[in-house]
């Protein structure tokens, strides 16, 4: 080894022997690269220095001489100076070309240095090692590692005097970028990376800090941003439409996004997208509000989500968007239902050219599958809209049920004048009746599905409304045995009940039970008449509970039962008094129906089968004795009403199975007009139904539904109105009557006048008295 | 191709080329293998080491060849590596003449191998542990420079230390 170590003791000459080495590591020498015996050299000669200096003491030295007179002390503050000195001197050497931008330059000495400088701090380890650690663990904070010593020398004589320059710089590349130049992000990305690293926190160094990054860099960045992009939106929608302008933004967004994941801190990435969200989005929402509904009315759904995808990166600009598809929902409900009522009317109109008037129904002229399948279309569409544009967002979905709890509610079909009740519940009571009835036609019912009732159902305020008309549909499906299918008809019960409650389904629940349990009874009686009776083939009673059934025992029905049935009337009367005794059987002839064999053919052909009514087989029994009887000796016979007695009688006359004498509609119901059965009655059919062209009394039983309805809220507000009070024991006015209306929501929309009613009738029944002016109190 | 080696040189110019994992244990060599090899170490690589003689070297060589697959507690861990017994090998390796020890201890140091340094730093510790002054002189080889009475004045302010 030809190499002669400096005097270990000898500083100057020690430094002058390290710094060659230095100018290489440095690079201050063009990059020839260090050798392995250069790096050993100077690692050595540091090494020696140290360890002389420390053996013999350095009392002379400036930084040792407050460590006292120790014969002993660790060595390095000398060169350590020296080092200092050096690197200054070194970093206000580098000079810039004059062809070269600053940036350019800056990062390429940065570069370099950076490099030198990690191979350095190798270098001096020795001194890092021993003299370094023990000074800062003595608390001293002006004494580095050599590696941060470089970098504070880098930044108090390099960057800090060129800062702005470097920015101003860096800022420009960026824009260049934003303008769709090509630019070398990497001088851009060294540049950034730099004033991380130059956030030195010199009482911890091993706390990186961004302090440098977010004083010079990110609040000009910031800025800039946010005048570029404010110039830039203004200019670009002066000029295109909202739809290109938000591709626009969604390009720029993610263009941003990549840059920042490119070369920014994360810190940065927040602000970032909160100054570019003000500019880009909210300050030109309005702009987006404006062509939302446009973009509505021609389904532009890609476009809409777009909208939606912008705003929904800035807080609360989302809600007028959901307000507005909420009112356009409405609109378009109105609309469509307006429509389909002005088809509806105009048919009608022309059928009533062409034949004699139809019965009108008693909800309007719209159909219920029509109707409710309007209003399923209009969900629908934007159940899709809200699900594809607006990824089903909660606010839009919120949106979504309002304007369809609205319009399912109130709409120009459901409501003939704004005072009266709704009509949708009914009209879904019957829409349901349509699919579940057996006799409607398959290609009538195209398309009926429990999901679509349940759709409807959940929008509809007066459930109660629904359950009763939905009830009294039932009743018929069951007792006249026109269910298609028990299994469908459970399976909507049990979700009707999963939507609501148990208890808005008990009765319904309970009607099945009935029908289930009168099976028993139905082959009991019918075993028995087998053996017994002649004149009765079949009969088919059912035991129905009073309340849950929405029958009522009516006074007009008073029938007088033919002697020729009254065997099996008693033996069904028999067995259910021994089954339950104590129990009262009511007998609700307006019900149920027969079918009995006429021998009024010609001869040689076989019987005709007529259905009738039980008032009408009573009729005909009476004519098996008699040809004739006066119009009063029949009503006696048959017992019931007169005008319901009329009703049934005059089927019989119009299809000629009775002549009527003296003939005429004015001279039918005199008491001593005569009335004779046919000896050969004639039909094409052999099958003749009398049932269906008796009048009904609709109007009499929507009047019931209404008047049941009308009574169960009633009384389900008292019941609600006495558990509240009963648990409270004193409440104001206002806070009961709001109890009250939350309560009652699941079951219909409690008016505030009737909550009155039913306070003042509870007052007066002494459930609760008046306190003070607005309070009430429990009495128990 | 075999594994490119290192191959460190010792003062008096004998070489010893060795596996770049033995080389590291020498934080100094592993750093400066690191700096000068950014990309990996592709060819044989020379270290010079000016410091030390070859004799040492070959015993320091040695121990890093028996501990190349050693892991040592934490360098930051003082209380770890303090508190830890010296390694029986380490014991037996380091059983040589003072001067030798001595070497091999300022060889460690030298090249930052902390481990080695440790064991015979404790090594020393245990030749001091328990011996009066006089046969710590006549251990170390110590001349005696004090006078007497310096040597009585030092006794009194450290009576508080004596083992009684």
């Amino acid at each position: 080894m030809s190499q002669t170590f400096p005097v270990a003791s000898d500083l100057s000459a020690t430094w002058s022997f390290i710094q060659p080495g230095l100018e290489y590591i440095l690079g201050a020498e063009g990059d020839q690269g260090v050798t392995p015996k250069m790096y050993m050299n100077c690692y050595t000669a540091v090494y020696n220095y140290c360890v002389n200096k420390s053996r013999h003491g350095s009392s002379n030295a400036p930084i040792n001489a407050t460590t006292g007179n120790n014969s002993y002390s660790l060595a390095g503050a000398e060169i350590y100076s020296k080092l200092d000195e050096y690197l200054v001197k070194f970093v206000n050497n580098l000079k810039k070309d004059p062809d070269e931008l600053f940036l350019e330059f800056y990062v390429k000495r940065w570069t370099r240095f950076t490099i030198g400088a990690g191979y350095m701090n190798n270098v001096f380890d020795y001194m890092n090692r021993y003299w370094v650690q023990k000074e800062r663990s003595d608390g001293r904070r002006d004494v580095f590692d050599v590696n941060t010593l470089a970098l504070l020398k880098w930044k108090a004589h390099m960057f800090n005097n060129n800062a702005d320059q470097l920015i101003d710089e860096v800022l420009e590349q960026i824009e260049r970028q934003r303008n769709n130049e090509i630019v070398d992000t990497y001088y851009i990305s060294t540049a950034i990376k730099s004033l991380v690293y130059l956030g030195i926190d010199i009482q911890d160094l091993k706390k990186p800090n961004l302090v440098v990054y977010i004083k010079h860099f990110e609040h000009k960045f910031l800025e800039k941003t946010a005048e570029y992009y404010g110039r830039e939106s203004a200019r670009f929608l002066s000029q295109h439409n909202v739809v290109d302008y938000m591709k626009k933004c969604e390009t720029r967004l993610s263009e941003e996004v990549s840059r920042s994941n490119n070369y920014l801190e994360d810190h940065t990435k927040k602000p970032l997208l909160e100054t570019l969200n003000d500019v880009l989005i909210k300050d030109h929402a309005q702009a987006m509000y404006d062509q939302f509904l446009s973009l509505l009315e021609h389904n532009e759904i890609e476009h809409i989500q777009i909208m939606y995808k912008l705003l929904s990166r800035v807080p609360f600009t989302l809600q007028p968007l959901a307000d507005s598809l909420e009112k356009y929902i409405n609109d378009e409900a109105a609309k469509a239902l307006e429509e389909i009522k002005s088809a509806a009317e105009t048919q009608e109109e022309t059928t009533k050219v062409d034949s004699k008037p139809q019965r009108r129904s008693n909800s309007g002229i719209v159909s219920p599958k029509t109707y409710i399948h309007t209003l399923i279309s209009i969900y629908v569409k934007f159940n899709d809209i809200v699900a594809v544009a607006f990824s089903n967002d909660p606010i839009f979905i919120k949106s979504l049920d309002n304007a369809c709890r609205r319009f399912v509610n109130k709409n120009s079909i459901a409501m003939s004048s704004p005072k009266s009740s709704c009509k949708t519940p009914e009209l879904l009571a019957r829409y349901a009746d349509g699919f579940l009835k057996a006799t409607s036609k398959e290609a009538d019912i195209i398309g009926m599905t429990t999901e679509n009732l349940m759709i409807i159902f959940k929008f509809i305020e007066d459930k109660d409304a629904f359950e009763e008309h939905y009830r009294r549909l039932l009743a018929k499906r069951l007792i006249n045995g026109n269910t298609k299918s028990d299994e469908l008809e459970e399976s909507i019960i049990q979700k009707l009940q999963e939507e609501n409650s148990l208890e808005y389904t008990s009765k319904m629940t309970k009607m099945f039970q009935d029908m289930k349990s009168s099976e028993d009874l139905k082959n009991t009686v019918r075993e028995h008449l087998k053996q017994t009776d002649n004149t009765v083939k079949d009969f088919s009673p059912l035991i129905l509970a009073q309340s849950m059934w929405p029958f009522k025992h009516s006074d007009d029905y008073q029938l007088n039962l033919a002697p020729e049935l009254l065997p099996a009337f008693d033996k069904v009367q028999e067995i259910y008094n021994k089954k339950h005794t104590g129990r009262q059987l009511q007998w609700l002839w307006n019900h149920g129906k027969s079918e009995i064999k006429a021998n009024l053919s010609k001869k040689g052909k076989p019987p005709f089968l007529f259905t009738v009514s039980n008032v009408q087989l009573m009729i005909l029994l009476a004519f098996n004795k008699s040809s004739t009887y006066s119009f009063e000796e029949l009503l006696n016979i048959v017992g019931v009403a007169k005008h319901t007695f009329e009703s049934h009688l005059l089927p019989f006359t119009k299809y000629k199975l009775l002549e009527q004498e003296p003939a005429g509609q004015e001279y039918f119901s005199n008491n001593t007009t005569k009335f004779t059965i046919v000896d050969e009655y004639k039909s094409k059919k052999l099958k003749v139904n009398f049932v269906s062209s008796i009048k009904t009394e609709q109007k009499q039983e929507e009047e019931d539904a209404n008047k049941e309805i009308d009574e169960s809220r009633k009384n389900f507000l008292s019941a609600c109105i006495v558990r509240i009070m009963k648990a409270r024991k004193e409440m104001k006015h206002n806070e009961l009557v709001n109890e009250v209306a939350t309560q009652s929501l699941s079951r219909f929309r409690a008016k505030i006048i009737d909550i009155k009613r039913v306070i003042d009738y509870l007052i007066e029944k002494e459930y609760i008295r008046r306190i003070g002016n607005d309070s009430y109190e429990y009495l128990a | 191709m075999p594994e490119p080696k290192v191959i460190i040189i010792s003062s008096d110019d004998e070489k010893f080329p060795v596996d770049v994992k033995v080389a590291e244990k020498s934080i100094l060599m592993k750093k400066m293998i690191e700096d000068l090899n950014p990309d990996g170490l592709e060819e044989d690589f020379e270290i010079p080491t000016p410091n030390v003689r070859s004799t040492v070297l070959a015993k320091v060589i040695e121990w890093c060849t028996h501990h190349k697959n050693t892991v040592f507690p934490d360098d930051d861990d003082e209380d770890a590596r303090k508190s830890a017994p010296v390694d029986e090998w380490d014991k037996n390796f380091l059983k040589v003449d003072q001067e030798m020890l001595y070497e091999i201890i300022l060889a460690a140091n030298y090249l930052n191998i902390r481990p080695l340094m440790d064991s015979g730093c404790k090594i020393v510790a245990e030749m001091i542990r328990g011996k009066s002054p006089e046969e710590l002189r006549r251990t170390f080889n110590i001349v005696n420079d004090f006078s007497p009475e310096e040597e009585a004045a030092i006794r009194r302010e450290n009576e508080w230390a004596e083992d009684r």
